[in-house]
């Protein structure tokens, strides 16, 4: 079920917000697994056992984690560690097993296949089960803090499971850490001023989802269908900046969503964006965009690795790794893993050289952050080697074939989308946001979001072109 | 007593706090009561509706029908197993047949009956015309060729949505001793449609021909709202254009933004008023009604009507108003689709939309398809195209 759906507007969410705040207190997680359960089984009928199964083996892996041994006079830390260790291991194992069984098993067999010019593995054509990739990390989050002993204690199994299943998070992040939610999973207030501020940031969500991601979404479709290869640099331009105001509206846009329903239900969920454009340098972008990824990879790869504390040949060979694993996270595909490095590669670079100098600039690290960031969302967007190689040469003028669409089709674009473009660079920037956060109580912002609701169903009810980007992750 | 008092006061606190409450919340309450207001007066998003379950239900149906998907989308090029189906339907096709005919235009006269052999000569053929069927037609009909509209049958799958039927058969290009023409074929032609024929104009290099179209189009829509001129990218009336310019060839090409609109008779009711008109205004016009491109296998959906069954239904209403003699069918779909009538996924992004590169093979397709319009038309539409075509940037 999509957030921007009829069916999760209209059925869904009312009759759910309805059993949950009338649910008393003790029965209110209940509540929210029973709903996400639903929520999710609607549109995954088979992968919810997945799901329901992968919780219940995490839970019993964690119990274990826990379990105290019932002779006093062994040595208990000693013991203790070991056990830790052993179910630490095993959650491993299972989670990223599973993952990989899902997500990378025909993109493996068929590497090695190619490689090897045999069938040594078969190809299983398995579909994604949603969210795998999402819950899966948190999961892992959740058992390595147990390690850690960031958590101290075992949850309730209906707590744990509500947490891994929440369904406003729990198709496309953010990655929630458990003791950022575990107060609130014991105890949470039930106000209709949460929910009221809520709903107010859900459809902030779903403005920018289905006004502007959506809208722009289909520039870059047109480009697209006219095919790589054919484009005048101009086009193609327009083309890779329309894609990165989707990806950015899409995602963003989803974030607050699930940002705005967490809040309705008495949670606090992390913030997943930070105008990442605005960057001036590309590792502030990464501290700006999709923070709860990268902050995962920070502190369950890169810092256990070593960080940056172990001499910079062990750094780079850090970043590397968190970057092929990053690019392959979001796709198993060989594009994603050139996206990944790419920023491995700027990353190192800026880390090495003139970051600090780019930071510290007003002009050129806007300009160098702008004019990199698209072209690595081409590389991001387009999964077929031969049309990504047509398309970067485009960018750069250079065409193996006639252009075709040219600089008069340019123009009839920037006619056609001139003012959705630039609604999409006011929203880029922190100001609407700001302006939003200051007068969020008045009644014309009020009337402002009313409107912006229901132009968006009205657009969800007319449009059929209402995907999200990261649900294929 | 005292309890009963502190009771009352808690229950006084309560309410007020919960009136605070709803008072410090006019957004949710007015998203509340929108809603509900929504809820009772529209059918879509009202509790009335219950689309999702009719789609499964549809879904259904198809998955337990064995081999039928392959027949059903099928193109021109079938799958050995269909040709024996459509031997089975034969019979059934000349009662078939008749319906059409009542169903044309100008209730078309009936043709020589197509024998078993022309028909397969059509199957074998890629869906282009069998050149020993060309022949014939000529001479029966020796001064005035005349096409016949073929379908290519087989045993429809029960479809239950609101939106279309299977129609149980495949529109197939009109038959007809086509000429080869050049490129300047086109430049008194005009064409009306969708995105689709957005892409002809901008990528099949047909800079004469005129361009009525725009995203989204319908039949519905193309004689009630303004449309795009594409020489000059200006909106225009086009129930005034096709009074005031003359043109010898017009190319209509619409359909997929109906495949979720009203439903098919809806759109053949329309269509021919469409052309009725066209034909009133128009006179010595030869008007071409092209099928709607197929979607790709990953486009293609059975559980909502964007799929291949509904463009074969639309496509098949449309082409039962071919009339052979200035109305005809031209179905590129063989160029770009797969053995099972998707769109080729090498040809396509959006699975919509063929790549620019590959209206160069469409053009041709146009071209090899041409008919020779009549002398005395020719004529008497020149000089009203001469008379008309000086303002024409009006």
């Amino acid at each position: 079920m999509l957030f921007s759906s009829v069916e999760f507007l209209f059925r869904f969410l009312p009759v759910f917000m309805l059993c949950y705040l009338l649910a008393p207190a003790k029965y209110r997680n209940l509540a929210l697994l029973a709903g996400s359960l639903v929520f999710y089984g609607v549109g995954e009928p088979y992968f919810v056992l997945l799901l329901i199964f992968s919780v219940t083996v995490n839970y019993g892996i964690s119990k274990y984690m826990f379990w105290e041994p019932a002779s006093p006079q062994q040595n208990r830390l000693q013991k203790g560690k070991k056990r830790r260790r052993i179910a630490l291991w095993l959650s491993m194992f299972f989670n990223f097993g599973t993952l990989f069984v899902f997500k990378y098993w025909d993109f493996t067999a068929g590497t090695v296949n190619r490689l090897t010019g045999q069938d040594l593995m078969p190809v299983l054509r398995l579909a994604l089960p949603l969210g795998i990739s999402f819950y899966t990390f948190q999961m892992v989050s959740y058992q390595v803090d147990c390690y850690r002993g960031t958590i101290r204690e075992l949850p309730g199994f209906v707590s744990f499971a509500a947490y891994v299943s929440m369904f406003p998070q729990l198709i496309a992040g953010p990655i929630v850490r458990y003791d950022e939610v575990k107060d609130r999973m014991q105890d949470r207030k039930i106000r209709l001023r949460y929910v009221e501020n809520g709903l107010k940031l859900f459809t902030l969500g779903l403005g920018l989802k289905v006004l502007l991601a959506n809208q722009i979404g289909t520039l870059w479709n047109t480009i697209m269908s006219a095919g790589a290869g054919n484009l005048h640099a101009a086009v193609a331009w327009l083309g890779a900046i329309a894609y990165s105001f989707q990806i950015y509206f899409d995602f963003w846009g989803y974030s607050l969503m699930a940002m705005g329903l967490g809040r309705m239900l008495g949670f606090r969920i992390p913030q997943n964006f930070d105008h990442p454009y605005v960057s001036r340098s590309i590792s502030e972008f990464w501290r700006r965009w999709h923070i709860t990824l990268g902050r995962w990879f920070r502190e369950y790869v890169y810092i256990p690795m070593g960080g940056s504390r172990k001499g910079t040949g062990r750094t780079i060979w850090n970043l590397f790794v968190v970057w092929a694993l990053t690019g392959l996270w979001h796709g198993a595909d060989w594009n994603f893993v050139l996206w990944g490095l790419s920023f491995f590669v700027l990353l190192t670079i800026e880390k090495n050289s003139y970051g600090k100098r780019l930071e510290a600039s007003k002009v050129l690290g806007h300009l160098y952050t702008l004019i990199l960031i698209p072209i690595t969302w081409v590389i991001f967007a387009i999964t077929d080697g031969k049309q990504l190689m047509a398309y970067l040469a485009n960018l750069f003028g250079i065409h193996q074939n006639a252009v075709l669409v040219g600089i008069p089709q340019f123009m009839r674009y920037l006619e056609e989308y001139g003012i959705l473009l630039a609604v999409c660079v006011l929203f880029v920037t922190p100001f609407p946001i700001r302006w939003y956060d200051k007068w969020k109580d008045r009644w014309f912002v009020i009337m402002l979001l009313v409107g912006v609701f229901w132009f968006s169903v009205h657009e969800i009810m007319v449009g059929s072109n209402n995907p999200f980007l990261y649900f294929r992750f | 007593m005292k309890k009963e008092k502190e009771k009352k006061q808690k229950k006084q606190r309560r309410n007020l706090q919960l009136k605070e409450n709803i008072y410090n919340s006019p957004y949710l309450i007015l998203i509340l009561l929108t809603s509900l207001a929504v809820m009772v007066c529209s059918d879509e998003i009202g509790f009335g509706a219950i689309p999702e379950q009719a789609q499964i239900f549809v879904w259904d149906a198809y998955a337990k029908m064995p081999g039928k998907q392959d027949a059903a989308m099928a193109s021109s090029e079938p799958a050995p197993e269909i040709g024996e189906d459509v031997n089975e339907v034969h019979t059934i096709q000349e009662d078939a047949r008749q319906e059409d005919s009542m169903t044309d235009l100008e209730g078309e006269t009936e043709n020589a009956g197509i024998c078993k052999e022309e028909n397969d000569d059509i199957l074998n053929d890629s869906g282009l015309p069998a050149d020993d069927a060309d022949a014939e037609n000529a001479e029966n009909t020796e001064e005035m060729p005349k096409g016949t509209t073929d379908f290519l049958y087989y045993e429809p799958v029960q479809i239950d949505s609101p939106y279309y039927k299977d129609a149980g058969k495949i529109a197939l290009t009109t038959t007809y001793p086509y000429t080869k023409e050049n490129i300047s074929y086109f430049n008194d032609a005009a064409f009306l449609g969708d995105s689709r024929t957005l892409g002809i104009s901008d990528y099949a290099g047909l800079e004469e021909a005129d361009f009525y179209c725009d995203s989204g189009m319908m039949i519905f829509k193309l004689l009630e709202e303004e449309i795009t001129y594409q020489k000059t990218g200006n909106k225009v009336d086009l129930t005034q254009v096709l009074q005031e310019k003359r043109y010898r060839k017009i190319y209509i090409m619409l359909g997929m933004n109906e495949l979720g609109y009203g439903n098919t008779e809806m759109y053949l009711k329309k269509y021919r008023e469409v052309l009725e008109k066209i034909r009133e205004w128009q006179p010595g016009a030869v008007v071409y009604v092209m099928a709607n491109l197929h979607v790709s296998r990953e486009k293609n959906n059975f559980e909502s009507e964007f799929n291949n069954i509904n463009i074969n239904d639309k496509n098949a209403a449309a082409a039962s108003l071919a009339n052979g003699t200035d109305i005809f069918y031209l179905d590129a779909n063989p160029l770009f689709t797969d053995e099972e009538g998707f769109l080729n996924a090498e040809l396509t992004f959006d699975g919509v939309h063929l790549y620019a590169q590959h209206y160069d093979v469409w053009r041709e397709f146009l071209l090899e398809h041409a008919v020779e319009v009549q002398d005395d038309v020719q004529e008497k539409g020149t000089e009203a195209y001469l008379e008309n075509g000086q303002d024409e940037n009006v």
